[in-house]
């Protein structure tokens, strides 16, 4: 007898945290995921949920995951329909979730607010949505956009005069580069992107050769012209005549905003959140941010523009209202502005008030002067299918091959070309009315 | 997955009681045939570690089988389909395979036996006692200590080639005149991760063999000294023998954890330069976890295991591992 109570005891041990568990899901309690989680990014979700849950009484339990295994945990959640209420999405991973199923279109739960957000939001984020992916899935959590990072003192002592307002062409950027080179101080003129990564800011300077088309209306590559072929030649020239150290051809983010900050080299493209770590690494007169190089070509100024990790609604979400409205509470203007000082980003909505920060004399100035410039295209982006696999191996290791002498320049962009071409075309062949995407101005 | 667990658990326990009772009833009713039942009992025990090793390797496993001989990839998952060997087709005809086998050949090779030469001599440099021996033996053993992820973050800052310490030590010896971008450069970056391995692993070699060198008794060694044994003669002809079974054990062991690793390849290189330091491994991580292409993942997986089941074989036959230790 006492065997089988304590047979039963022990049973019960085991079953109790599970019949706990379910008894405490009392009331509406969401997940939310942050993909680039930093201790500054955990206090302000935790500080803003504690505040939502006192407005409205939901409780939202915040998860995290390093950005670098970010992709392949929310791969594996969403294969397994475990993926949390509210995720934070990479544009990068849209072609991937929407046509997996595992993010739930927005228009609805946005219609009639479209006017409170900027126009970088609704020409742009939600145009491009709707024409790649013919809906829209997202709400931007900030805005960003590229600028050449560079230091204002070396070019001071080269004697060359740099003035944001101007501007500058792709010649004039490659040329200060240059003058900014001098080994034998240790410095080098560009954080030269050699690892993963590599390709996204070579594409953009190829598209301004192609007035910011990357595909034909039948699908064909069109960065792969001849004068693309040079333009590849003359951008890894920075590498090759040792503009940038020699280590370069492994950098990825981290070890590019690392030796730039950290004096080894003199200019940076990269996006606007790079300046909340540029204003707490370095004195304000060794940096300046410059507006991306205008195209040799059609003086345009080509810049992707994008959020970095905005908020989506997971298809497997038990509570998608009390979801859309922890977004609403997130994008408010009052916690959207705090956020967006926080991590280096443009708010997305059109209150921001007289906000210095975004003033004239704050540190946003020449972003914000990008998007206002009349000039700025948005380029189109590699495709609306899934290209992880070439992001994270041919885009970088054949552009390295290149560099490293192995193949050249035709060869190398031909492989990326022919393979970005292929899923194009399919892609155009599996979902009949579809075209290929088209550049974007805010004056569109 | 808590309840799944629960559930596991309980259906263990379970079919234990059933199958005990079974066997409980059986005995009672057949006294005679008692020989049988106690003859069961031992496989009754073993069945939950068996059920568990079932399902953590053999369902896997299978299921890897399965997975290379489909177009399996994660992000389409109504699309999973017998694909006609098409991953092993896509497999042999990547051009950058050959590369990364000759990659695996070397890293295997070269890390496996500079492993074996510098933890022996370690071992017997240990042997004799010595004033703090103790102590030396601490340090010399801690590598092997350290997670892969503190070691690959430990050599990528060394051989960083603008910061590193290794560069900064050479030129100020004045062995080199410019720096060397160790990471950066094809041959140079997998010898980085080679020289990884090795400091990493030889406290493994050293430890193992210095146990088995203290097992060796002392007469043997007094009896071959009387003899007039010298001694390189006296290290072949006892040490070695003795420690043959350690030996042969230790470098099957070693070459198949340093093959199938690829912590140190992701951490320090990332594989790169353009696949110049990837293995088979690290490219079937790169390809299942980048391209979520699980499908060739697992051809790659298949072939893996077959290339190491084939290579034990091999390697126990050739060393004679059934006679190692008979004298």
């Amino acid at each position: 007898m006492k065997k089988r109570l304590m047979a039963l005891m022990l049973c019960l041990a085991l079953l109790a945290p599970m019949l706990l568990a379910g008894a405490g899901a009392s009331g509406v309690t969401l997940r939310f995921i942050d993909v680039s989680p930093s201790p500054v990014r955990q206090e302000y979700f935790e500080k803003t949920f504690a505040k939502f849950q006192e407005e409205t009484g939901i409780r939202v339990v915040y998860e995290s995951v390093p950005w670098d295994d970010a992709a392949n945990k929310l791969t594996i959640l969403g294969t397994s329909n475990q993926l949390p209420d509210v995720i934070t999405t990479w544009a990068g991973w849209l072609g991937q979730f929407t046509s997996a199923g595992w993010v739930i279109p927005l228009k609805d739960y946005i219609a009639g607010t479209e006017a409170e957000y900027t126009d970088t939001v609704t020409k742009l984020v939600w145009k491009g949505e709707n024409e790649l992916y013919g809906d829209t899935y997202t709400v931007p959590d900030g805005m960003m956009v590229k600028g050449v990072f560079v230091r204002k003192d070396w070019a001071a002592e080269e004697g060359i005069a740099l003035d944001p307002a101007k501007g500058w062409t792709y010649s004039e950027y490659f040329d200060t580069v240059r003058k900014l080179t001098n080994p034998e101080k240790n410095r080098y003129g560009t954080s030269f992107r050699g690892a993963r990564g590599a390709f996204d800011p070579l594409f953009v300077y190829l598209q301004t050769f192609t007035g910011g088309r990357a595909y034909a209306d039948d699908g064909s590559a069109l960065f792969n012209s001849p004068e693309a072929v040079a333009a590849y030649e003359v951008w890894n020239g920075l590498y090759l005549d040792g503009s940038a150290p020699k280590d370069a051809i492994n950098w990825g983010f981290i070890e590019m905003v690392d030796n730039f900050t950290g004096g080894l080299t003199g200019t940076l493209i990269n996006d606007s959140e790079v300046t909340a770590t540029c204003i707490a690494n370095m004195q304000d007169e060794q940096w300046m941010v410059m507006p991306m190089p205008a195209s040799d070509v059609d003086g345009k100024i080509y810049n992707t523009i994008n959020s970095p990790y905005a908020y989506s609604i997971s298809a497997n979400s038990q509570n998608p209202d009390a979801a859309w409205e922890l977004i609403q509470f997130l994008t408010r203007p009052d916690n959207n502005i705090e956020y967006c000082k926080l991590t280096g980003l443009i708010p997305i909505k059109k209150d921001v008030g007289d906000d210095p920060f975004y003033g004239p004399d704050g540190y946003y100035a020449t972003f914000m002067q990008q998007l206002n410039d009349p000039r700025l295209v948005v380029p189109c982006a590699f495709g609306p299918f899934s290209y992880t696999d070439m992001h994270q191996g041919m885009m970088h290791e054949e552009m390295q091959k290149y560099l490293l002498g192995q193949q050249d320049a035709q060869t190398a962009l031909g492989y990326v070309a022919g393979e970005l071409e292929n899923r194009m075309k399919q892609f155009l062949a599996d979902n009949p009315g579809s075209a290929v995407e088209q550049p974007k101005s805010l004056s569109d | 997955m808590g309840w799944q667990i629960a559930l596991y658990i309980l259906l263990v326990v379970a079919l234990f009681i059933v199958g005990l009772r079974l066997l409980r009833r059986h005995e009672k009713r057949h006294p005679q045939k008692i020989q049988f039942s106690r003859k069961l009992e031992p496989y009754l025990f073993v069945m939950p570690v068996f059920v568990l090793l079932l399902l953590a390797f053999g369902y896997p496993l299978i299921n890897s089988v399965l997975m290379s001989l489909q177009n399996y990839k994660l992000i389409q998952p109504g699309n999973i389909y017998f694909n006609d060997f098409g991953n092993f087709k896509t497999l042999f005809a990547d051009r950058d395979i050959g590369l990364i086998i000759r990659n695996s050949l070397i890293y295997v090779v070269a890390s496996v036996g500079l492993q074996f030469l510098l933890g022996m001599t370690l071992a017997l440099a240990l042997r004799r006692k010595f004033r703090g021996r103790g102590l030396y033996q601490a340090i010399v053993f801690l590598p092997w200590a350290f997670s892969a992820f503190v070691v690959g973050l430990m050599f990528r800052w060394s051989f960083n080639g603008e910061y590193g310490v290794v560069n900064d030590l050479l030129m100020k010896l004045g062995l080199i005149s410019e720096k060397i971008a160790w990471l950066g450069t094809p041959g140079l970056s997998l010898l980085v991760v080679i020289l990884a391995m090795v400091w990493m692993g030889v406290p493994f070699f050293a430890i193992m063999y210095l146990a088995a060198l203290q097992s060796i008794p002392e007469d043997v060694y007094e009896a071959a000294d009387i003899d007039g044994c010298g001694a390189i003669r006296r290290y072949f002809a006892i040490t070695l023998p003795y420690i043959k079974p350690t030996v042969i054990m230790t470098l099957l062991l070693r070459t198949i954890w340093v093959f199938n690793s690829f912590d140190l390849i992701v951490v320090i290189t990332g594989g790169g330069p353009a696949n110049h330091s990837q293995t088979l491994p690290s490219y079937m991580y790169t390809r299942a976890f980048s391209g979520y292409d699980f499908g060739l993942a697992s051809a790659l997986g298949v072939i893996l295991m077959l290339a190491l089941g084939i290579y034990a074989v091999f390697f126990l036959k050739v060393t004679r591992y059934n006679k190692a230790g008979d004298f």
